[in-house]
């Protein structure tokens, strides 16, 4: 499967070139951009582990890519990694933008658990099969 | 894409811009004959390089990182701002601004504080020029636990593999850059231009005082020009004299006195003259030219 | 000291009938005061009757007035009750048509009561005789007033923050046909949709719970669909439940039901009245739940120019009321819709605070006092090969709903879903890009359908479709320049 989070997840992994496009966006815009990192794909699983501190001030993307090589080179393959931006404005203070930059090679996707109750109803629960693995045995 | 036959340098010239910004630090920067001679050398080769990689004569960007070294209150800071702009104007770095920085910005205090402190000091600076003053403060030989060291290592990598994203601008005394160098032979070969910032003679700082003077709409009556005259010459030959900043910091003072003076004279009416004008006595009064400590 | 000598009355408690404005409804002197509650409307005067005391009238019977003195009038602050026209101005380009300004004093409602405050300003002037058509066009609500309100129940950034979807507008498709599907037949469309890449999908203004599907069962298929479709992309999936229903009593068994079953939104339609959708907005705020509003019936009141209720006031009605969607208009689709109006409504859902702006048909200046944003809908007629348009006009915070442009793709409902999906994060990336997506956007649409069969085929089905017609509700102002 593929997993679908994110502003991007529908068009072909994106390039450096083009993340760094969507980074001077975000720049432009005046948010801080943040490196997030991930074995456990749930779509309840909200916090992902932090690349560091979100980067505020920088002036050019060059900055990201330096941060986001540094990310790859010990989790790239391994794990989702993830770009979002923060707009600190008052009265939105929470994401504007979030997408995937890195997949792990194999997304062996989740499975759906069903427990019947009284009156048809039925508890749903996604299990994702990667994460039913022990950590850094995953991906 | 095929690549041009010919180019018109004058063209390249005019559109760069980069005119207009040495005639600023032409008119903004009292002599500084041959800091402003080598800018301009190095324009001119930043320009031509340009060029070149146009027609494919060039397959990589040239190195740009630089050491400017003098003593303090010479001009480097402003001539990186300049340097900045050059650059930018050019196409070598994306964005036109400078980020200054000391030791205390990059070195941490404690173990593991250092690297992301060097790297957010890094990732704000790229896209246009880290300026780094005093740099050998990065290398303290005598402590061998320094974290100083780090900051070094990270500098040198990113130096190294960022060219693109970064011009890294080292200053400082040059004697002392000298022994950094030496010893930190990985700068050296790093760094692609060296300017040197002479000393201002007393005649040009007699000419940065009138200016910084007219900049805040004052000027010295005939007397107090004479006197501060006297004061630059005796200021020159004194421990930790600071070129341009010590006049600054000089005529600071002066300006506190004539405060003074006009406040306790205040019984009568000013004039728009009295408010400008700084007298000998507030020269005078300084313990460079022999008055006793206040 | 001694006290002035009384003068006679003036005579304005005599009984008999006066003219409303000899009768304190008038005052061009009047200047407003920043606790009033304003309104402005357009009204055509029945032949022979003057602009001036239609005004008054209007003011008059939204306020105390009747159609005679009443001298218990004597026993209240009347001057104080009295809404008072305080400006009259002609409408730019029509025949006898005034727009008049009246204002109205904030003791005169009861907080936190839409039922109250269109009772007031819209109960009774409507039918008024000596009026031949009236429109309330617009209302400035103090922020004292406003403050009774608490607003949407989640608002546009939570709702981003609890599905995890941000910087682009959310995807959905009503399901299709209207009426008739089984309850499993129905979760099929849900599943295939979502899974093809929308993020929601949404009953229909009338669905309900009719022989041929049952609520319960509707609601269980979709759910089912929900999770599976949530299972297969990793991704937060929601489905629209319309809880509308004959009663209150049921309109919560549905919400509970939803609730229970775990679904993110749920969806009322308009017609359920004001007083029913304050009740399930705050039943939405306690359990956490998206609501949806449908604004069916609105047009049978909003659209004609000269008579009814502006849907701006309807906008600012809902975001008051507490809806966290409301629809309000695609421009380029089926259904009514002036750009620079569609703009207005768009504003009033999504600002923190709307300046006058009469271009866009909003006549004051208006502050939401921290009031949570409703995010519009758009739907009815758009698809795949307009998204530059769309994102253009609509902005990235918004639902696209496309209906049709989903279920009535060639290759099946999932594959409708992917084009959309393709086509929309392809004009985003642009715009981010810095790219002149509105000029470009067809070229941008048809690169992004080379790696992608459904998009192609989207753009080849559709590419001819469009709803250009005379919108019957555009701004009565347009922008002049200026040289100064």
């Amino acid at each position: 499967m593929r997993l679908t989070q994110g502003t991007f997840s529908f068009l072909p992994d994106l390039t450096d070139a083009q993340i760094g496009a969507q980074v001077a966006y975000c720049l432009r815009n005046g948010w801080a951009v943040n490196l997030e990192f991930a074995d456990d794909p749930h779509p309840r699983n909200t916090y992902w582990e932090m690349w560091g501190q979100p980067m505020f001030d920088l002036k050019d993307p060059a900055a990201v890519m330096y941060e986001l090589a540094a990310c790859r080179k010990v989790h790239g393959g391994r794990a989702y990694i993830r770009l979002s931006a923060f707009d600190a404005t008052a009265g939105w203070e929470s994401l504007r933008l979030s997408f995937i930059t890195d997949r792990p090679a194999e997304e062996p996707g989740f499975g759906l658990e069903r427990q019947e109750a009284g009156g048809r109803n039925i508890r749903y629960t996604a299990r994702s099969y990667a994460a039913n693995k022990p950590v850094g045995e995953r991906y | 894409m095929p690549r041009p036959a010919a180019v018109d340098l004058e063209a390249a010239y005019q559109a760069s811009g980069v005119g207009p910004v040495l005639e600023q630090l032409d008119r903004e920067l009292v002599g500084l004959a041959p800091v402003k001679g080598r800018i301009r050398e190095i324009a001119a080769l930043l320009l031509v390089d340009k060029l070149r990689m146009d027609l494919g004569l060039r397959a990589q960007p040239p190195t740009l990182h630089m050491s400017f070294t003098g003593n303090p209150g010479t001009g480097k800071t402003t001539v990186a701002a300049r340097m900045a702009d050059i650059l930018h104007k050019l196409g070598y770095i994306r964005s036109n601004h400078l980020v200054s920085v000391t030791r205390d910005d990059l070195v941490g205090q404690y173990i593991g504080h250092t690297a992301p402190k060097t790297k957010e000091i890094l990732k704000k600076a790229m896209g246009g020029v880290l300026f780094i003053d005093e740099a050998y403060y990065l290398y303290r030989p005598e402590n061998e636990r320094d974290y100083g060291q780090e900051a070094i290592e990270i500098l040198l990598q990113v130096m190294e593999s960022r060219r693109d994203d970064l011009v890294v601008i080292l200053a400082g005394y040059a004697d002392r850059m000298d022994r950094f160098f030496g010893s930190n032979p990985g700068f050296r070969s790093r760094i692609a231009h060296h300017i040197d910032f002479p000393d201002y003679s007393a005649g040009e700082l007699m000419a940065i005082g009138e200016r910084m003077l007219a900049a805040q709409s004052y000027r010295f009556s005939p007397a107090a020009r004479e006197a501060f005259a006297r004061y630059i010459v005796a200021r020159m030959q004194q421990p930790h004299f600071a070129n341009a900043r010590s006049v600054r910091n000089a005529l600071d003072r002066a300006r506190l006195r004539q405060a003074v003076r006009l406040f306790e004279g205040r019984a009568r009416d000013l004039t728009a003259e009295d408010l400008m004008t700084i007298d000998a006595s507030e020269i005078l009064a300084s313990r460079v030219l022999g008055a006793p400590a206040a | 000291m001694n006290a002035e000598p009384q003068k006679p009355r003036s005579g304005r408690y005599d009984a008999g009938v006066m003219k409303y404005k000899d009768m304190g409804y008038f005052d061009l002197d009047y200047l407003p005061k920043d606790t009033d509650v304003l309104a402005v409307f357009r009204i055509t005067p029945q032949d022979g009757v003057d602009a001036e005391e239609a005004a008054a009238a209007v003011a008059g019977e939204s306020s105390t007035a009747t159609w005679t003195v009443v001298w218990t009038d004597r026993l209240t602050a009347s001057e104080k009750y009295r809404a008072k026209c305080y400006r009259v101005d002609p409408v730019p380009g029509a025949d006898n048509q005034y727009f008049a300004y009246i204002a109205y004093d904030l003791d005169l409602f009861e907080e936190n009561s839409i039922v109250n405050l269109s009772a007031s300003v819209i109960g009774n002037v409507f039918g008024f005789k000596p009026l031949k058509a009236l429109r309330l066009e617009d209302m400035r609500l103090p922020i004292a007033y406003v403050k009774t309100y608490a607003g949407p129940p989640t608002g546009i950034v939570v709702e981003r923050e609890r599905l995890d979807k941000f910087g682009r507008p959310l995807l959905g498709a009503t399901v299709k046909p209207k009426l008739g599907l089984s309850g499993r037949n129905y979760g099929r469309v849900v599943y295939e949709a979502l899974k093809g890449g929308l993020d929601f999908t949404k009953d229909d203004e009338n669905i309900n719970s009719q022989s041929f599907m049952h609520w319960r069962d509707r609601f269980l298929y979709c759910m089912e669909a929900v999770n599976r479709a949530q299972a297969m992309t990793g991704e937060i999936k929601g489905t629209y439940l319309n809880v509308s229903a004959g009663d209150m009593e049921q309109i919560y068994e549905r919400a509970e039901f939803a609730k229970q079953l775990g679904s993110t939104i749920i969806m009322i339609d308009l017609v359920i009245g004001y007083s029913a959708i304050q009740s399930i907005s705050r039943w939405c705020r306690r359990n956490d739940m998206i609501l949806h509003l449908h604004r069916a019936g609105h047009s049978t009141y909003t659209r004609q120019k000269s008579h009814g209720v502006s849907f701006r006031v309807i906008a600012k009605w809902m975001r008051l009321a507490g809806v966290d969607h409301i629809h309000a208009g695609t421009v380029v689709g089926k259904l009514e819709g002036d750009p620079a109006t569609t703009r207005g409504y768009y504003d009033i859902c999504r600002e923190a605070f709307n300046p006058q702006a009469l271009q866009h048909g909003l006549f004051f200046d208006q502050d939401w006092g921290g009031l949570r944003r409703v995010m519009p809908v758009a739907s009815g007629g758009i698809h795949a090969g307009q998204m530059h348009q769309l994102l253009h006009h609509l902005g990235e915070d918004c639902v696209l709903q496309f209906g049709g442009g989903t279920i009535g793709h060639p290759m099946g409902i999932a594959a409708g879903a992917t084009a959309n999906r393709v086509a929309l994060e392809a004009m985003i990336l642009a715009r981010n890009e810095g790219r002149d997506y509105l000029a470009e956007g067809p070229a941008i649409l048809a690169a992004a359908a080379r790696g992608c069969t459904p998009l192609a085929q989207a753009l080849e089905v559709w590419k001819d479709v469009t709803f250009n017609y005379t919108s019957t509700d555009s701004p009565d102002f347009v922008p002049s320049v200026s040289v100064a």
